[in-house]
């Protein structure tokens, strides 16, 4: 045997494993290639295991996430406390209203029910006779309320921060107004609740003064006319209307801001 | 050029002289007669302040009490300063004014407190002096209701105080 045969010889003897290692290996690194190169075969591969980690992170996310949202959120409302309270007044006091409407609607529709029941034809001739419905009503033409003045007042300090009057009406000054029912609505506040309720109206002859409640100012509506519950409730959805629409931290700091959003949302309602 | 309102609220002991310092300063008037206040009175007076702008000072003379604790505490939330007035010529009126004081500024710590000796024109001011150094009492005026003395310039100092 030559010298050349047998070195070729122990060559493959040599390294005829690996080789078929390095085969192996070649084929491997062409299917991973063929794998990453190609969309639908890496998507085949990858989407199982994103699916899974997504479903993972989907449930383990309110547990994990949750404590720290609920305690920014606590913290956030802590620090803002009076700015959150002012948002939600309003709010809060039209759902309070609805409820307190729907009631009343089905308390109303009761007696109607029972009024039904129990009088008798000849009371409902005896009532027509009277005509008394048609007076009340002839009545309620003739006084038909009037808005003639808000006033939108600090609560604490009784400073005035906006106003609007009726072009032909006039009041003395607007400031000691607030000033003096501020007063006024302490000393009541203070002798008969215990600081726990609030003045609601003042009425004076002709005039009543319907008061507004909020967190940190309340709004007096000024009434000539009479006043009914109807009247009443039509004049808190708009006081409501307003809060919720016309107030902000910007207007309640800049008076004269504050008093042209009343006199554009006031001038043109009616009750 | 803006304009603002600021409460300032007039306490201290009865018969101190609060309302005719009131008085004194809205229409510059003044009266021998004493009618003790009841609850509250509100008046204005709108100054022009030397950059043009107004301010409303809402004085609200508060009956008197010997005690600010014996108050009606809501009259005085919202003040933008204190003036607490005791009376020169009646040393009760004086003599624990650091207690009344303190309870004050416990209450209301971001309130500025006035303190004001009033009936200048009844007493010998050397005297009161001395008896002032002795209990110890910081005061901000001496003035008088009776002759104005002092009276505008307590308010012009409040005024500018509050808008600085």
């Amino acid at each position: 045997m030559k010298q050349t045969n047998r070195l070729e010889l122990l060559k493959e003897i040599l390294l005829n494993e690996e080789k078929e290692v390095t085969s192996e290996l070649a084929e491997k690194v062409a299917q991973l290639s063929s794998i990453l190169n190609e969309e639908e075969e890496l998507a085949k591969k990858v989407n199982p295991l994103m699916d899974r980690k997504i479903n993972q992170l989907v449930d383990e996310m309110p547990k994990k996430l949750s404590p720290v949202i609920t305690q920014s959120l606590k913290n956030e409302i802590k620090n803002s406390q009076d700015a959150v309270i002012e948002a939600l007044f309003p709010i809060i006091g039209k759902l309070i209203k609805k409820y307190i409407s729907h009631e009343m609607q089905m308390l109303n529709a009761k007696i109607n029910k029972q009024l039904a029941e129990t009088f008798t034809i000849k009371g409902w001739f005896k009532s027509k006779k009277n005509k008394s419905r048609v007076v009340d009503e002839a009545f309620l033409a003739t006084d038909k309320p009037e808005l003639i003045q808000i006033l939108v007042v600090e609560k604490e300090s009784g400073i005035l921060k906006a106003s609007y009057t009726h072009a032909d009406k006039e009041t003395i000054d607007e400031e000691l107004i607030g000033g003096m029912l501020t007063a006024i609505k302490s000393f009541v506040e203070d002798a008969y609740s215990g600081g726990n309720q609030n003045l609601e109206t003042i009425a004076y002859d002709f005039y009543t003064l319907h008061i507004q409640n909020f967190y940190n100012y309340y709004i007096v509506a000024v009434i000539n006319g009479l006043y009914t519950n109807e009247v009443k409730n039509k004049v808190e959805n708009l006081l409501l209307d307003f809060a919720a629409n016309g107030v902000s931290k910007d207007s309640i700091n800049n008076n004269e801001l504050f008093s042209n959003k009343l006199k554009l949302f006031f001038s043109d309602k009616s009750i | 050029m803006t304009n603002q309102s600021k409460k300032i609220t007039l306490i201290g002991p009865f018969g101190v002289g609060k309302t005719s310092l009131f008085k004194r300063f809205v229409d510059n008037t003044f009266s021998e007669d004493y009618k003790s206040t009841l609850g509250v009175q509100i008046q204005k007076k709108v100054i022009t302040m030397n950059d043009g702008s107004q301010l409303s000072l809402i004085l609200w003379d508060t009956e008197g009490t010997i005690k600010v604790s014996e108050g009606r505490s809501s009259y005085l939330l919202g003040t933008h300063c204190f003036v607490y007035v005791f009376d020169l010529s009646r040393i009760e009126t004086y003599e624990n004014i650091n207690t009344q004081i303190k309870y004050l500024k416990e209450k209301f710590p971001n309130t500025p407190v006035k303190i004001l000796g009033n009936k200048l024109d009844a007493v010998n001011i050397k005297n009161v002096e001395v008896t002032l150094k002795d209990l110890q009492v910081e005061y901000d005026f001496l003035a008088s209701a009776k002759t104005g003395d002092k009276v505008d310039e307590l308010f012009l100092e409040i005024a500018v105080d509050l808008v600085n």
